[in-house]
């Protein structure tokens, strides 16, 4: 039985860092770069809803609606961050080397990490959303309201995505771009442009996924990082490109590090998912679901 | 770059020439400038300065030196960028920390023992991430460091989170000479490899992997050697500076910052080259511990900003810019083919 709910809340979580490892993928691959920067997209949309929440109400607490309310206002930012990011300076290091484009991402990582630091400081927060009755039982299984609605907006963002993806005119365009740059230009795609819209819906999501992930675990500053190895673990596993590669290997690692943390100890959860990465890379790098789902 | 060498005033008060003259002067007298540096870096304890502030901060910069330097040999000269060096070092620190604290073994002997510890890791280490590239090569790295990190903090033996204070430990010129002695151990090994065959084919593995295995070359043994090179002096360098900061805990031993730090110190001197990684861990670590000191907790914030700057500005660091103006006299003395070679090919960005 317990093992059952083990799995549950690895679900629910898993369907967060989905959300967020959507995005990184997607950056990969449309822009094909390695966004080291993508982790501290999920803080910023973190932080945002908080910010709002408390401006809002004075506290960081609030009904499930207003707090729903903040998810379009913090998409919105990050995508404007996002934009601005690859317009400012990825874009700059396209096309050279594999390894100054890591380089950047990581130090813009670092440069955002610590301008939080300073202006947050390094504690941890977290969104408090008030339910009359917080958890649901069903057949024996203890669900948080919260995750529940943490869970169905991941998934919600996720989908938005996708369809987004497959049936907008934009959504095309990225597709393209991913497939064939020169092509893309010549049939008239603006592929400078195309490739920023990549980098802030993958932000704007990662931002909306960090919302959620405010409300049922802790923010803060340094937490960007983990995310980031996190989505690259789920990638990797799905596939890069991958939508509904990326949705199973987030629910998958969320219910290995929650049977970690049940059955273990929650202190080995991160050794437990860096182990998985580095196994995963030597065994499998090019994604169980391979390169002919890409998106 | 280009800003440099349309700049007429600049080459007629220092003409490319010269410049060129002054690396082949560097090349021919490799040796003695080694010595000479060696000789300045041992005096100042001479003269009377023992302890202190600039004690700290030049023991330091050899540290970094050491660290940028290791680096080097496998993401510079060998194209193998790493972003997990620093597990070699938090390795080398807590075995040292362990053996010293725990079992009671002399600090020399103690290292000693760090440095078999960081071989026996890296070799394992360089099986698994050695047949990686790209991409996945760095990110391989950096999640070592992260799990090796996660399972020391783990570990009762390493004190878990809160990390080992250490007692009773050498006065700080005993670390000042041992850092310096191994930075110049370090750069003389490498300037001597340069120079050989080894150098070459790992300077080939780096331009061209697949020609490299085609010639005949074993490459994975001239990886794993370089790798583990680089692991054994970044090994000692940690171990000696859990005892030189009397304190080591999972966040300062595998700290992902310095390895972002050491990345871009060799980046800013410039990569493949020797005197790089030293001239630009000299160079930003003066710079960060002066922000450090000047504006508390904001180094890191100016080490995101001078990395984002390097890769888009001068991504061929200090040396490499230099020798590019002192190649432009490739074009009048050998043609314009010869020049053409040596220029590297435009930088194409999508704006």
């Amino acid at each position: 039985m317990a093992i059952t709910q083990f799995v549950v809340n690895g679900l629910l979580v898993g369907a967060l860092f989905a959300a967020v490892a959507v995005g990184f993928a997607l950056i990969w691959g449309v822009v094909d770069i390695i966004n080291l920067a993508h982790g501290e997209m999920v803080m910023l949309g973190g932080y945002t809803a908080y910010w709002l929440l408390s401006i809002a109400t004075g506290t960081a607490e609030g009904s499930v609606l207003l707090f729903l309310a903040t998810i379009p206002v913090v998409v919105a930012v990050l995508f404007v961050v996002g934009y601005a990011l690859q317009r400012t300076l990825v874009s700059r290091v396209i096309g050279t080397d594999i390894f100054l484009t890591l380089l950047v991402t990581f130090g813009i990582s670092i440069a955002i990490q610590q301008l939080a630091i300073q202006a947050w400081t390094a504690n941890p927060r977290s969104i408090q959303v008030a339910f009359a009755d917080p958890s649901l039982t069903a057949a024996g299984l203890v669900i948080p309201k919260m995750k529940l609605v943490a869970f169905v907006g991941a998934i919600i963002l996720t989908a938005i995505l996708y369809l987004f993806l497959q049936r907008t005119r934009t959504g095309r365009a990225i597709r393209a771009v991913s497939q064939n740059p020169e092509a893309a230009a010549l049939v008239g795609i603006d592929v400078a442009h195309t490739r920023a819209i990549t980098f802030g819906i993958s932000s704007a999501v990662a931002g909306g996924a960090g919302a959620f992930i405010a409300t049922i675990l802790n923010i803060e500053p340094q937490m960007g990082l983990i995310y980031t190895l996190k989505s690259f673990v789920i990638v990797v596993f799905g596939g890069v490109g991958s939508i509904p590669g990326a949705l199973t290997g987030g629910l998958l690692l969320g219910t290995v590090e929650e049977l970690t943390a049940g059955l273990v100890s929650s202190r080995w959860t991160l050794a437990v998912s860096f182990t998985l990465l580095i196994v995963l890379l030597v065994v499998k790098p090019k994604g169980l679901f391979g390169t002919e789902a890409n998106e | 770059m280009s800003t440099e060498s349309d700049d007429g005033l600049l080459r007629s008060v220092v003409p490319p020439a010269w410049v060129d003259q002054l690396f082949a002067r560097c090349q021919t007298h490799g040796w003695t400038l080694i010595l000479i540096s060696a000789v300045v870096g041992a005096l100042p304890p001479v003269f009377g300065l023992r302890e202190g502030y600039v004690m700290t901060v030049l023991s330091e910069m050899f540290l970094f030196a050491i660290l940028a330097l290791s680096w080097d040999i496998v993401g510079g000269q060998t194209g193998y960028p790493s972003f997990g060096n620093m597990a070699f070092f938090g390795i080398g620190a807590y075995t040292t920390a362990i053996l010293v604290k725990d079992a009671a073994i002399a600090f020399p002997i103690a290292i000693l023992g760090a440095a078999i510890a960081v071989l026996i890791f890296a070799a394992i280490n360089g099986l698994i991430v050695l047949r990686l590239r790209g991409h996945y090569f760095a990110i391989a790295t950096l999640g070592i460091l992260l799990a090796v990190q996660q399972v020391t903090r783990n570990l009762a033996i390493a004190g878990g989170a809160s990390g080992k204070i250490l007692f009773d430990v050498p006065p700080g010129v005993v670390f000042y000479y041992f850092f310096l002695v191994v930075l110049v151990v370090e750069i003389a090994v490498i300037y001597y490899l340069t120079q050989t065959r080894f150098g070459f084919i790992l300077n080939a593995i780096r331009d061209d992997e697949g020609k490299a295995t085609a010639m005949g070359f074993n490459t994975t043994y001239y990886k794993t050697a370089a790798w583990m090179l680089a692991a054994l002096f970044t090994g000692l360098a940690g171990s000696a500076y859990g005892l030189f900061n009397t304190f080591i805990d999972p966040q300062t031993a595998y700290n992902g910052a310095w390895n972002v730090e050491l990345i871009a110190m060799a980046l800013m001197g410039g990569t493949g080259t020797v005197a790089g990684p030293v001239i630009g861990a000299f160079g930003l670590h003066t710079v960060i511990e002066y922000v450090e000191t000047a504006f508390v907790g904001w180094q890191l914030v100016l080490l995101g900003a001078a990395v984002i700057v390097t890769v888009i500005g001068f991504p061929k660091g200090v040396v490499g810019t230099i020798r590019e103006y002192a190649n432009e006299m490739d074009y009048y003395e050998r043609g314009g083919m010869a020049a053409a070679d040596s220029e590297e090919p435009e930088v194409t960005t999508d704006e």
